[in-house]
């Protein structure tokens, strides 16, 4: 297993998961937007929030995929399949935990079942599964993760020598 | 005022409503809770005896001896106080859906019931009939430490009385009775949850909440700015479309009820419950005149996600979580005085109706005005709006008034077209936009109006009609001149506010349409029109007549300010959902465009 495998699994995990969504948007699939959602906590400026977004999301990518490598670690297994496996639970705890209950709670802009007058939400919450952004939402979400989650257990695999 | 419940109904003028910018309740003049839909506006209810006595259930709080009532909401709140008064004395009920914050773990959501002793000893009797999902769930009634809760599925709600008499549980409904002495205070709190554990609050902690409330709704209303005319008029319809914004959001709903009838008895009855595209422009006008800079960009912001799985194409409303279906159903309740059916969800949604495209450009063109700035995202979008809007006002569609009969070429829906198009040039013309497809706009306006000017004007009425090539009139043709088709000054727009005013005006009243609609019965007048016309007899120099009708109209409010769809003019009943945004949004735009007018007539 290689530590610098995993770095670079994350990166090119990370740019498959963002471009599944991104054309899942363009396909009217969903209105989900990771980077967005990230840099709206930092500014209310919607091209730099979308800039900064980006960047937290590529770094929100390396620490899942080291939480990934210490798994695989622990466990002396990595590979495509494991990896898909973690994308799996990975994808599945976003929707119904990360994004849909814990996001809400720590984002500024973010609406809450909390979120009464006189306060107004710059941001509408994602609901359970994130459906408030598109019925797909769910199925996109959870193969996009798949899809990272198998980039990442793939590239740990890989010998550099 | 006496209330008089008959059949299990009271009048729909006798309703003021509660809200916490995530659900609203009607409250009606004798005291009763007829409305609540927990734990979002758009939720199923868990009090609706306003649609069926005998199976909504319902939140009763009364006085045992006949008497009289005075309402009002305390200053500058959503905070309602109602005085009673018998032969033996007063009592004053102070009711709110309480605010979150202030730091401490308070619940979900909560109705407070304050009970003031003003004078002598009023005896009072309450009690909460809770039936979940619209009736259709049964209650479970237990007891958590000697507290009343009642739970169904996910959702749980508890009873908290002090010094409001022994709570007792009996026949689907926890109830109780006080003597009410004049010094005494009493309060009742209702906590409430959805997929978590209710939060059972102390006596001290329902008070702070409920002065926190109070201050922060006055906090709330004193940084409105308007100083014109019916000025209370103006701030209390702030304060009804307040409650009608999601906070959790960014959306306002249309009304806060679903199926109060148009006609009574009839079958006009529909969810108002969602966000209709087509109020989008006057909500962000007023929003923005009323100094609310935060609402109107979660507005905006909100418009923006909400359309983008449509994109291009407009729904006619989206759900205020943002989602775009909103599937119709018939509730199994017997309706407000038997109008049948009870509905939930709205049809209309897969409508086709034009006029979203021009109102959608106008909010973008306002935004863009008020801010000086479009992202790129939203920026692309609005151009490509304009792109469909050069083939689809070919087509066509339901108006504005969605009517159920066969699609036409509603005169409104061509003109918010040509707004749609005019909009999209000047945007690009300031570099907002993409001008990629400026020169296609530019040719597509013109056949826009090439097409109005020809079909949808009658050389022998010397007027806009409804449709065209079609006699009839339609009071919506008043938003052409509002939203910027034609300028005051068009010999033609002005022939047509006169045509309008003759026509399809009774007093103060103003009817949608001539014409049919594809529905049985009749209906009131529409109170968003008479405000309209009122704003078109200032816009066009009219004003004393636009000043006495205003006048006019702000006295057709109920007792506490409140303006429901439409009244009927034979009785002054008001008819359909309450409190209607768009009425309001009417309003604001009317009294903002007169005082300006009275301004620019008085240097």
């Amino acid at each position: 297993m290689s530590a610098w495998g995993t770095a670079a699994g994350a990166f090119v995990g990370t740019l498959v998961l963002t471009t599944v969504l991104r054309a899942a948007s363009e396909f009217r699939l969903t209105r989900m937007d990771l980077p967005f959602l990230l840099g709206t906590a930092v500014t209310a400026n919607r091209p730099r929030a979308k800039a900064i977004g980006y960047l937290m999301h590529f770094a929100n990518g390396q620490m899942f995929a080291f939480v990934y490598y210490a798994v695989f670690v622990a466990i002396g297994h990595a590979g495509w399949w494991l990896g898909a496996v973690f994308g799996l639970v990975h994808g599945l705890f976003a929707g119904t935990a990360l994004v849909n209950t814990l996001l809400p709670l720590v984002h500024p802009r973010m609406g809450s079942p909390l979120t009464s007058a006189p306060d107004v939400a710059l941001l509408e919450p994602p609901g359970f599964l994130m459906r408030n952004y598109g019925p797909s939402t769910p199925l996109v979400t959870v193969l996009a993760h798949v899809a990272y989650g198998s980039i990442v257990g793939g590239f740990t695999t890989l010998n550099p020598d | 005022m006496t209330a008089i419940r008959a059949g299990g109904h009271v009048r729909l003028r006798d309703y003021a409503v509660i809200g916490d910018g995530r659900s609203a309740a009607l409250v009606a003049a004798d005291g009763s809770v007829d409305w609540l839909g927990l734990p979002d506006l758009d939720s199923p209810s868990l009090f609706a005896a306003v649609l069926d006595p005998a199976r909504g259930g319902r939140f009763l709080l009364e006085p045992e001896e006949p008497c009289t009532v005075a309402r009002r909401y305390l200053p500058g709140t959503n905070v309602l106080e109602t005085t009673f008064t018998t032969g033996r004395g007063t009592a004053r009920v102070t009711d709110a859906l309480t605010l979150d914050g202030g730091g401490a773990l308070g619940p979900m959501r909560e109705l407070q019931r304050r009970l003031d002793g003003v004078a002598g000893t009023v005896p009072m009797r309450w009690s909460v009939q809770p039936r979940f999902g619209y009736g259709a769930r049964r209650p479970r009634f237990t007891s958590r430490g000697g507290v009343p809760v009642v739970t169904a599925g996910a959702d749980a709600l508890a009873v908290r009385a002090w010094d409001a008499g022994e709570p007792r549980c009996d026949g689907g409904a926890i109830s109780g009775r006080l003597d009410l002495c004049q010094g005494r205070r009493a309060l009742l709190a209702m906590p409430f949850a959805h997929q978590e554990p209710l939060v059972l609050p102390t006596r001290a902690e329902c008070d702070a909440r409920l002065e926190r409330t109070i201050a922060v709704w006055r906090g709330w209303a004193a940084e409105r700015r308007f100083g014109g005319m019916w000025r209370d008029a103006v701030l209390r319809s702030a304060l009804a479309l307040k409650l009608l914004i999601f906070a959790p959001s960014g959306a306002i709903a249309a009304a806060a009820t679903c199926s109060l009838p148009e006609d009574v008895g009839g079958e006009r009855n529909w969810d108002y419950r969602f966000c209709w595209v087509r109020d989008s422009v006057f909500t962000l006008d007023a929003l923005l005149r009323l100094g609310c800079s935060a609402e109107a960009d979660a507005f905006f912001w909100w418009l923006m996600h909400a359309t983008q799985l449509t994109h291009p194409r407009l729904r006619v409303l989206y759900r205020l979580d943002g989602g775009a279906r909103a599937p119709e159903r018939t509730l199994p309740l017997a309706g407000y005085r038997g109008s049948r059916p009870v509905r939930a969800g709205n049809a209309a949604g897969a409508q086709l109706q034009l006029d979203t495209y021009g109102e959608l450009l106008q909010t973008g063109w306002l935004y863009a005005g008020a801010t000086g700035r479009l992202d790129a995202d939203i920026a692309r979008r609005l151009a490509e709006l304009a792109d469909l809007v050069c083939t689809a006002w070919r087509r066509p569609d339901s108006g504005i008034w969605e009517v159920r009969s066969a699609p036409l070429h509603f005169t409104q829906s061509k003109m918010m077209c040509w707004i749609a198009l005019d909009r999209a040039i000047d945007l690009s013309g300031r570099g907002l936009i993409p001008d990629r497809g400026a020169a296609r706009w530019r040719t597509a306006r013109d056949q826009v109006r090439d097409f109005v000017e020809t079909r949808c004007f009658s050389a022998d009425r010397r007027c806009y009609t409804r449709s065209a090539d079609s006699p009839e009139l339609d009071a919506a043709v008043l938003l052409g001149l509002l939203h910027g088709y034609a300028p005051p000054g068009d010999p033609r727009m002005r022939a047509t506010v006169d045509a309008i005013g003759r026509e399809l005006r009774h007093g103060p009243y103003v009817a949608r349409y001539s014409g049919e609609d594809g529905l049985a019965g009749t209906e009131g007048a529409f109170l968003a029109c008479s405000f309209w016309l009122a704003e078109c007899l200032a816009r066009t120099g009219r004003l004393g007549e636009a000043v006495a009708l205003m006048d006019e109209l702000v006295g057709l409010a109920n007792d506490v300010g409140l303006y429901s769809e439409e009244i009927d003019p034979d009785t002054g009943a008001f008819l359909g959902n309450l409190p209607q945004g768009l009425s309001h949004l009417a309003l604001i735009s009317a009294a903002c465009a007169i005082g300006s007018a009275a301004g620019e007539a008085g240097r």
